[in-house]
């Protein structure tokens, strides 16, 4: 499982007040924090509030990487935004997100090859989060298909299902489980797929369980990664535990430390 | 194994005319990757894609049936990189070389002599490589002649020479020899002598570009009974050959090197020549063609690495069960033990019988003490009926005490009961056995 921290994102507090005064300590804190708890990735968010987000970006993007050695996924809708956190970005960034409309392809993709980033694609276009199965995994071959036609190899395309809350969604979680094992067979090598964890327990009750449980259920499907909540040790264990069970990785007595080594 | 939608969405014609029913040709090719819609609902469908889809349906690497009769054997039909991922299926031949200028009676006799018994499985070398050294199509098939009436093994005819090809052809076409081998100079001449007598041809290339490139020029033809040649002779090289061969057809479906292999060894001295086959074996040949190794105490390893590694993984390894083994030279005071039939129980028993020693393994499918007693393989009747009457046990000791493992104590009421045996309850672990046996045998013995 590829884990990619949630925490450094505009919409909380802190690191909202970290970017409003531009210092980093809060930021550079919760890097460290989320990747000793085992994550592969930071996922970094401007957040809504923000005037010059191409700035900001940046400056996220490098205080983050000043602090630490891993690679970012840029999570920002706006292109230039994302192209100045590319700019500065050292290793391979991961692009979150794009989705099946053409015009937005049309201006990420070329991104992606530059810079030989990953990318988060969306299974959805402007009509929104499809209802079924079936047309979140037809959102999905557009991506794939243009992600091909850039040259872009499909073990850098990460697929999101797009869940959402299981207390006013709640149909859409089976479908997103099916898309999993759908989008999996669309190309050989198949491309990966990601999903956006903890919307799927949104403002519910148990929402850690509610998490985890749904982890472990999308993993059985195929999931290569999860955008998520790394600091949650139940959810880690989950994804440890679930790794045995799908025989990814070899079990011996202390498989839950072992995991997070 | 079908093609992704991807695939075939790229060998779709990309009009997006919607001719065939879905609006584009990416819906169109998802509902034939779904298997929901035919090919020809599209107008503008290429050749091209039309061999992809049935490509897709065909196996990644053909199966190709090899000789005749005893030593009649099918090779490639491989579908995985790892043997433990399934497991490997058709076990390659093992050749030796015949030159056309050596005495070839006197080599085939040698080469008859390479057989023996293992784990109940008659082995030997299987296959005899007639190689046409001195260029003259005559003395190639006399060589031939006296290979085929002197032995019943499965020939390959080494010669790139059509003439002599077909000299050999004469004489023994009716055998399925494998006809090596086509090369970009004569592949027309070959193709045309195996395709005339049904028999599998070697396809060499100087490289895996041009035996790609031959391979398609063959099956564009039309023949597809073929066994390939990467061209390297030095080991790492055809390790990084075979490996190529092997993902290319079974990860990218690369149809031109979707054939078993043939393999040569170089090395002079016969102990090198077998580890350069070893690798060759464990490394996805088809065929290894050897040239040395002359001697059944060099030959025997080798086979067995075949026979191993051709085991299937998902099968439990057993010994043959129902049957008295005897450790060491015992005799009629000797402790007699029972396990089960799965190899690795038995031959830790095995392992730890301090001195001479009875054992018998009783048929439990192939699987451990614990868990045959829990499938019900293991109880005290069936134990007491295979001691009594699948085993002359009561003839070979005096006194009548067997050991169990510790683990299955509750079953020695039932044993004792049917066997008229007493039964000792032995350790639960069998590296218990010597001190078991050092403090309590003699006693037992005498009470």
């Amino acid at each position: 499982m590829i884990i990619i921290g949630e925490r450094i994102n505009g919409m909380f507090n802190d690191i909202a007040e970290a970017i409003k005064n531009q210092d980093p300590t809060a930021i550079q804190e919760w890097a460290v924090k989320q990747l000793e708890a085992g994550s592969h990735y930071l996922d970094a968010n401007v957040g809504p509030a923000v005037e010059d987000s191409p700035e900001v970006m940046k400056w996220l993007v490098e205080v983050i990487q000043d602090e630490v050695d891993a690679p970012v996924c840029l999570d920002t809708t706006d292109v230039e935004a994302m192209e100045a956190g590319l700019e500065v970005h050292e290793g391979t960034a991961m692009i979150n997100s794009t989705t099946a409309e053409q015009e937005k392809l049309d201006a990420i993709l070329p991104l992606v090859k530059e810079y030989d980033a990953e990318i988060i694609g969306l299974a959805m276009d402007k009509s929104g989060v499809p209802k079924d199965a079936a047309t979140r995994t037809e959102k999905s071959m557009q991506i794939i298909a243009n992600a091909d036609a850039h040259g872009i190899p499909m073990e850098n395309v990460f697929i999101d299902p797009l869940i959402l809350p299981v207390n006013v969604a709640q149909p859409h979680a089976p479908e997103v489980l099916a898309t999993i094992q759908q989008v999996k067979k669309l190309a050989d090598p198949a491309p990966k797929t990601v999903l956006g964890l903890s919307n799927v327990s949104q403002n519910c009750n148990n929402m850690k369980l509610i998490n985890r449980t749904f982890m472990a259920m999308a993993m059985a499907v195929g999931l290569d990664a999860g955008i998520i909540e790394a600091n949650d040790e139940d959810l880690i264990d989950t994804i440890a535990t679930a790794e045995i069970i799908l025989n990814n990785d070899v079990y011996c007595d202390s498989f839950l430390e072992q995991y997070r080594k | 194994m079908g093609l992704t939608g991807l695939e075939i969405y790229k060998k779709l014609p990309q009009t997006n005319c919607g001719e065939c029913g879905p609006p584009t040709c990416l819906a169109f090719a998802m509902q034939l990757a779904e298997g929901k819609a035919e090919l020809s609902e599209c107008p503008d469908v290429s050749d091209e894609a039309k061999e992809a889809l049935a490509a897709a349906s065909k196996p990644p690497i053909a199966t190709i049936t090899i000789g005749s009769g005893e030593f009649e054997r099918e090779i490639g039909g491989e579908t995985e990189l790892f043997r433990h991922d399934k497991t490997f299926f058709n076990e390659p031949g093992i050749a030796l070389t015949v030159s056309d200028e050596e005495d070839v009676e006197a080599k085939i006799e040698k080469i008859n002599a390479l057989s023996f018994e293992r784990v109940g499985q008659e082995i030997e070398v299987d296959m005899v490589a007639v190689v046409n050294d001195s260029g003259d199509a005559d003395a190639f098939a006399e060589a031939v002649e006296t290979v085929a009436n002197n032995s019943e093994r499965t020939l390959i005819l080494v010669s790139e020479d059509a003439a002599a090809m077909e000299a050999a052809l004469d004489i023994a076409a009716d055998e399925n020899p494998l006809v090596y081998g086509a090369t970009s100079d004569n592949w027309e001449d070959l193709l045309a002598l195996a395709e005339e007598n049904d028999c599998p041809l070697g396809v060499k290339g100087e490289d895996l570009d041009n035996l790609a490139e031959l391979t398609e020029q063959i099956t564009g033809e039309g023949y597809e009974n073929l066994v390939i040649d990467g061209g390297a002779r030095e080991t790492a090289e055809v390790v990084a050959q075979q490996t190529m061969i092997r993902r290319l057809a079974l990860k990218k479906k690369f149809r031109p090197v979707g054939f078993p292999t043939i393999t040569f060894t170089t090395k002079e001295d016969s102990q090198e020549e077998a580890m350069q086959a070893s690798n060759y074996i464990a490394k996805y040949a088809g065929i290894v063609v050897l040239s040395n190794v002359l001697e059944l105490a060099e030959m025997m390893p080798l086979l067995t690495v075949r026979q191993n590694i051709y085991t299937d993984p998902r099968v439990p390894v057993t010994v043959e069960p129902n049957k008295v083994y005897e450790i060491g030279e015992p005799d009629e005071n000797s402790p007699v033990f029972i396990t089960t039939n799965f190899s690795l129980s038995y031959y830790s028993v095995e392992g730890e019988v301090p001195e001479d020693g009875y054992i018998i393994p009783v048929d439990t499918d192939g699987t451990s003490v614990l868990t045959a007693f829990s499938a019900d393989k293991f109880g005290g009747a069936k134990i007491a009926e295979v001691m009594v009457e699948e085993t002359d046990i009561e003839d070979k000791v005096s006194h009548r005490k067997v050991i169990i493992p510790g683990h299955v104590a509750v079953l020695s009421g039932k044993l004792e009961e049917e066997s008229g045996w007493d039964v000792l309850v032995g350790p639960r672990e069998a590296s218990g056995i010597a001190a078991f046996i050092s403090q309590r045998w003699e006693e037992e013995l005498n009470s």
